[in-house]
């Protein structure tokens, strides 16, 4: 019987991937997809019960919970079931929980820790085949400590991984650029949309910023009247250092290799905008392409091998793949001609098979979020937002969700949609938040296994 | 800038009140009746007159030429939707500059290209120095020295009208000039 569920679960996801493609309109081009309609598949419940506390750490178990049952909910593997008040505590009842169509529930406790934080212990029970998963204990930080909810998040990825073996993206942040009159604002918010803060700003046109994979260290470009700059700022000191470029007046979208290494980025020289690449230690840069028309936009594949970017040699923006450190470069967006076709920002999926950007296929047309198959050139590319205008999409270190930019449509600021089923949520709200840039995972937390 | 432009037509108003070194009009005393001598020295007096007048009209018109010269050189041009080629209307502001960048040759300008909100920012950053390189290109091909010239972009983020409606973009998708030396003394062309 239980292992009968599992198989039901199994069926739809396998029916749920086919359906996914929208009657295709006469008006879209060949080559491109509408999938605003995305698999409709079920995901298996989920529960977090209470967790067991002394009186005294009642509170920050309650808060312990919220945040793990969020951060399951965002990462759209599960759908959360409300734990009824008969099954909050004992022994976890798998007949009643498997009755009610639950198939994971995450049990626990808080225990006041000799360091003055908390250990939080946590079973993950597989209720259709009636098994525990091994205990696991994490410490975390007192609940007023600032990294406190960054610990937990890594606790909620840590449980993703014990059920599907696949990361999560809860101990993350996203930083992003707020437009005013006259300045940009760098700043960052935790995955969780919690945390929204201020890193720098008032000194000018801030541009792109991008993580670097160590999470240490983000890169920006600032565009001051007739100068452009490279910054690179420490993550953990906020002291900000100038990176070698060739002088001109048009520095912008940096990216680190994925070793960390190097930063590519695009300079005007001569009339062009052509791509670089700096050493960051070293300070050393050489130029890695040599027209035509404006390259820039640069993004590695994970394996460091190629670069995906924009180049307008088409006329309209379009993304190339190319060898990194130069070479032949390859067409990837659909090309019709006289359509005006228009895709931007690039970047490549931590998978390494998709790359998404932003744009339009007719002239005029709103912006959305694409993906692309980046092994397979000029293939079939998908929409992934339909409503208003979107731009700016950013990889989560999972694989499968995407920040953007949301203007129209009855949104304004950041959102994340969830490639596989489509959902979106809202991550922060306001006008003028653009390029948001999502970190690798920050903090990574195995626990102490401690036996049962 | 319209603060500069007044400060500069008073300098220029007080350079030429210094450089003058005849007293100012005064009322013609009675004298004599000495007819002949009379005519004569009202006649003497009149052409002081004048050319005092006409010297204040000199100075009047080279700061209105100067003024013109400025304006003609400040003037902004437009660009078409994610374009940076010149429509007609840009061509004939720019051939009005060439003309003045011709009588005064010390004169250097930055030009500033200017985007529309739509579209990648990042997109419009190139955009905008596109724009403003095929301005700057434009005038050197009338013979100026490209060395008169610096361009610069500011992308979507320096909007003339922060709305989002197309008269607003056609206003925001644009070349913006500042003079950065050489404008002392302008003179308009043809004066």
């Amino acid at each position: 019987m239980m292992r009968v569920t599992r198989f039901i679960v199994a069926i739809g996801l396998l029916f749920g991937t086919a359906s996914s493609t929208l009657a295709q309109d006469p008006e879209v081009p060949k080559g491109i997809e509408l999938a605003a309609q995305y698999q409709t598949r079920t995901q298996p419940l989920l529960a977090v019960r209470p967790l067991g506390a002394p009186v005294d750490l009642v509170g920050a178990a309650e808060s312990v919970r919220g945040i793990l049952t969020r951060d399951l909910d965002y990462s759209d593997r599960f759908r959360i079931f409300d734990t009824p008040s008969s099954l909050a505590s004992g022994a976890v009842d798998y007949a009643a929980w498997n009755s009610a169509r639950v198939v994971y529930v995450v049990a626990g406790d808080v225990a006041p820790a000799a360091d003055g934080g908390l250990a939080l212990r946590v079973t993950v029970h597989d209720i259709p085949y009636a098994e525990a998963k091994p205990t696991r204990t994490y410490a975390l930080p007192a609940p007023d400590d600032p990294e406190f909810r960054m610990a937990v998040h890594a606790v909620s990825d840590e449980i993703v991984r014990t059920i599907t073996g696949e990361p999560g993206a809860a101990a993350t942040r996203i930083v992003f650029v707020r437009q005013n009159r006259g300045s940009n604002d760098l700043m960052i918010v935790d995955s969780d949309g919690e945390n929204l803060r201020r890193l720098t700003g008032t000194e000018g046109l801030i541009y792109s910023p991008s993580w670097a994979p160590d999470a240490g260290r983000v890169a920006y470009t600032l565009q001051g009247e007739g100068t452009s700059t490279l910054f690179e700022r420490d993550m953990r000191s906020g002291r900000i250092r100038t990176v070698a470029t060739p002088r001109s007046q048009l520095i912008m979208t940096p990216v680190y290799s994925p070793d960390g290494s190097k930063l590519a980025f695009a300079a005007n020289i001569n009339d062009r905008l052509e791509l670089f690449e700096s050493d960051v230690t070293s300070g050393r840069f050489q130029q890695v392409t040599r027209g035509p028309a404006y390259s820039f936009s640069p993004s590695y594949s994970p394996d460091g091998s190629r670069i995906a970017f924009n180049s307008n040699r088409l006329g309209n923006p379009h993304i190339y793949v190319m060898p990194s450190g130069g070479g032949g470069a390859t067409l990837i967006t659909p090309f019709v001609s006289g359509q005006r076709g228009y895709y931007t920002s690039p970047q490549w999926a931590p998978s390494g098979t998709q790359i998404t950007f932003h744009g339009h296929w007719n002239s005029r047309g709103t912006y959305h979020v694409f993906v692309a198959d980046a092994n397979r050139p000029l293939s079939q590319i998908r929409q992934l937002t339909t409503e208003g205008n979107n731009e700016d999409p950013s990889w989560a270190p999972d694989g499968r969700h995407v920040v953007f930019t949301a203007s129209g449509g009855g949104r304004n600021g950041l959102y994340v949609v969830d490639v596989q089923s489509g959902r979106v949520r809202e991550l922060a709200q306001g006008a003028g938040l653009r390029m948001a840039d999502w970190s690798p995972t920050l903090v990574r937390t195995s626990g102490l296994s401690s036996g049962q | 800038m319209l603060r500069r432009a007044v400060l500069f037509s008073m300098l220029v108003a007080t350079a030429t009140a210094c450089s003058r070194n005849e007293p100012p009009a005064e009322p013609i005393p009675p004298t004599l009746p000495d007819t002949a001598g009379e005519g004569a020295r009202r006649a003497a007096e009149q052409a002081r007159q004048d050319s005092i007048r006409r010297a204040e009209e000199a100075r009047r018109e080279a700061e209105a030429a100067a003024a013109r010269a400025r304006s003609i050189l400040e003037e902004m041009v437009f660009f078409d939707y994610d374009d940076s080629n010149l429509r007609p209307d840009a061509q004939e502001a720019l051939a009005r500059k060439v003309a003045v960048l011709r009588a005064n040759p010390n004169v250097t300008l930055r030009i500033t290209g200017h985007a529309d909100e739509r579209g990648s920012i990042e997109y419009n950053l190139a955009l905008g120095l596109r724009r403003a390189n095929s301005v700057r290109d434009y005038l050197t091909g009338f013979g100026i020295s490209a060395s008169r010239f610096t361009t610069e972009t500011m992308g979507e983020d320096r909007p003339l009208d922060p709305g989002s409606n197309e008269s607003a973009w056609a206003r925001n998708r644009r070349g913006e000039f500042s003079i950065t030396g050489g404008a002392d003394r302008l003179t308009a062309p043809g004066m």
